[in-house]
């Protein structure tokens, strides 16, 4: 094979030969790839430990966490590509699926009639708050986790506060709906996946995605640009908002009622996907698809120790040890970044 | 000093700018002809930044007109002067480094797709690759392969691909803040030959550096700041590098003076 000559005519700058990367050495730099790898091993594993794990239904558990995850992953992912973060996902999911429910007990009319008005209730608070957290960084000034940490709060006081703590209805056609229809997934189930293919592609190959990821990657540049960060933001925080009220309605179906704490610490595990999908926290870079395999990873192992008996309060250590984890790994890799 | 008969392309009047209480500029202004080249000069904070951030739009001044071909134009933000054909190489932070030079290039004038996925905001980013490589190798500027990122480019390349965007978009007026800073001797000189090349093609071109060679190398006039104030606004051929030393820090007895009582210095 003849090496590859540096077709660089650069005019300006070194013209530095390329180094063509084998194959082999390609996809041990890719990050996506090696969390397919991980997600392999880890199902290999807990398939040998307990055939149960293989079963269907124990996968569609496993996909019916993984959606309840992978909005608030999406969301996230938005967000995080900016630059910024949004500590209020979990809290207004749970607080749009109790408006939802109160709303929902109030109607009389066809199972489906009531559930779509839930789910536009959903998507209505969630953008609400999105709304709110747009306007705490844009007018009063706050940076996004202030701001976000403001409506984490509020959302869920307020979840709290509207309902005395306790669940708010009892909607067996709800959760009828959670039944698994193809395979292991149910049609909730194939919603959010489609949800999570579209906003990759727009992430990814829509102008909005590349104003998401330019305000990430430099501000400045990106008003100098012509681009109008504020009202970007605005947008990208709704987005977060809507999918967590979307997220909201999933709860809702799942348990057949509005409860407060549904959605409770569910943004700390969302911000895990994400960086075990290997976004920088700093903005400018991210991908979907390794958030996607960041929550499949997550909702793994969680399934996997459940069904080794491993008692349920080692999740979070095992949680903390994948982002330590992952997080080494971007470190170790070669840096594509040059400040 | 000969009064041009012919509109200025460009027209700064009467530009003043305050934080708070400190004035950064007072009373500036600055005609740019097609094909000249200005040289804006002057110590660290005498005003340069400023002015070329609001000449670019990205600030608005307190007080003063800006005039575009004796147009008054007032930009509410930096897309209006793109607009209208003015372009900015800001200092060291013009371009997103985790995109590629081809999105860098098109930031801001995305190319959409036709038909029903353009409508619904997807990128022809193929499209954008090839137009982007091909736009800076007009303006003599050769980039490897336009889908790397910048931030894997060193930064002399990186520089290039700022300024290639800015002349590749420009229609009539480009500001070059710094353009040379932090590159060599080979590369400053490739910045001054594309600045050659635009004033060649009727642009007109700000540069602002505190490399005073280069200044007195390519400018036909020179525009010196000194504590926000315009202090002397002359052909090149009316400095030497000491005078022009001696104009911005104010230590050769040249006194800050009207622009009609100005002499060699």
């Amino acid at each position: 094979m003849s090496t590859k000559v540096a077709e660089s005519k650069t005019s300006v700058g070194n013209a530095s030969p390329e180094k063509v990367p084998t194959l082999l050495s390609r996809l041990l730099g890719n990050q996506q790839f090696l969390l397919l790898i991980a997600f392999i091993v880890l199902v290999a594993f807990f398939t040998t430990r307990n055939s149960v794990f293989l079963s269907n239904g124990e996968f569609s558990n496993i996909f019916a966490d993984f959606a309840s995850l992978i909005l608030l992953g999406v969301a996230e992912t938005y967000v995080i590509a900016t630059g910024g973060i949004d500590l209020s996902v979990g809290a207004t999911s749970g607080f749009a699926g109790v408006v939802a429910a109160f709303a929902m007990r109030s109607m009389h009319g066809g199972e489906a009639l009531i559930l779509i008005v839930g789910f536009v209730v959903c998507v209505a608070i969630g953008a609400l708050v999105g709304v709110v957290n747009g306007i705490l960084m844009n007018y009063a000034g706050l940076v996004p986790f202030v701001a976000t940490l403001v409506t984490l709060g509020a959302a869920g006081g307020m979840s709290i506060v509207l309902t005395g703590g306790a669940p708010i209805g009892n909607d067996p056609s709800a959760i009828a709906t959670t039944i698994s229809i193809i395979g292991p997934f149910s049609w909730p189930v194939l919603v959010v996946i489609a949800i999570t293919i579209v906003a990759g592609l727009f992430l990814h190959t829509s102008r909005f995605g590349k104003y998401t990821f330019a305000i990430g990657s430099n501000e400045f540049a990106s008003r100098a640009a012509g681009i109008n960060v504020k009202r970007h933001l605005m947008k990208v925080y709704v987005l977060s908002g809507v999918l967590s009220g979307v997220t909201g309605m999933f709860f809702y179906l799942r348990l057949g009622s509005g409860a407060p704490t549904s959605g409770a610490g569910a943004e700390l595990s969302a911000i895990a996907a994400v960086v075990i999908g290997g976004a920088s926290l700093s903005g400018g870079s991210a991908r979907l698809s390794g958030t996607t395999l960041g929550a499949l990873i997550l909702t793994t192992v969680t399934s996997g120790l459940i069904i080794m008996n491993v008692q349920p309060n080692w999740n979070q250590v095992a949680v903390a040890i994948l982002i330590a984890i992952a997080a080494g790994f971007q470190t170790l890799r070669p840096s594509k970044r040059r400040k | 000093m000969s009064e041009s008969s012919a509109t200025p392309l460009y027209e700064a009047r009467n530009i003043s700018k305050s934080y708070g209480s400190v004035i950064a500029l007072s009373d500036v202004s600055l005609k740019i002809h097609a094909g000249e080249v200005i040289g804006l000069v002057g110590d660290n904070g005498a005003g340069k930044s400023t002015l070329v951030k609001i000449l670019s739009g990205v600030y608005q001044p307190d007080n003063g007109q800006l005039l575009v071909d004796g147009v008054d134009h007032s930009w509410k933000s930096p897309h209006d002067a793109m607009q209208a054909g003015v372009e900015t190489l800001y200092q060291d932070s013009g371009l997103a480094p985790d995109l590629s030079i081809g999105s860098n290039v098109f930031l801001g004038r995305e190319k959409l797709r036709p038909g029903i996925l353009g409508k619904l905001g997807f990128l022809d980013q193929k499209y954008m690759e090839v137009e982007a490589r091909k736009d800076l190798e007009k303006v003599g500027i050769t980039i490897p392969a336009s889908k790397r990122n910048v931030s894997q480019l060193s930064g002399g390349q990186r520089q290039a691909v700022a300024i290639g965007r800015a002349v590749a978009w420009a229609r009539k007026v480009i500001l070059l803040d710094e353009p040379t800073n932090h590159l060599g001797a080979r590369q400053s000189n490739e910045v001054l030959s594309v600045i050659k090349a635009a004033k060649e093609r009727g642009l007109g071109v700000v540069f602002i550096s505190h490399t005073l060679p280069h200044v007195l190398q390519v400018t036909d006039r020179i525009v010196v700041l000194r504590l926000g104030k315009v202090v002397k606004d002359a052909p090149t051929a009316e400095f030497n590098a000491e005078s022009l030393l001696g104009t911005i820090t104010g230590l050769n007895g040249a006194k800050v003076e009207d622009d009609d009582s100005e002499s060699v210095a």
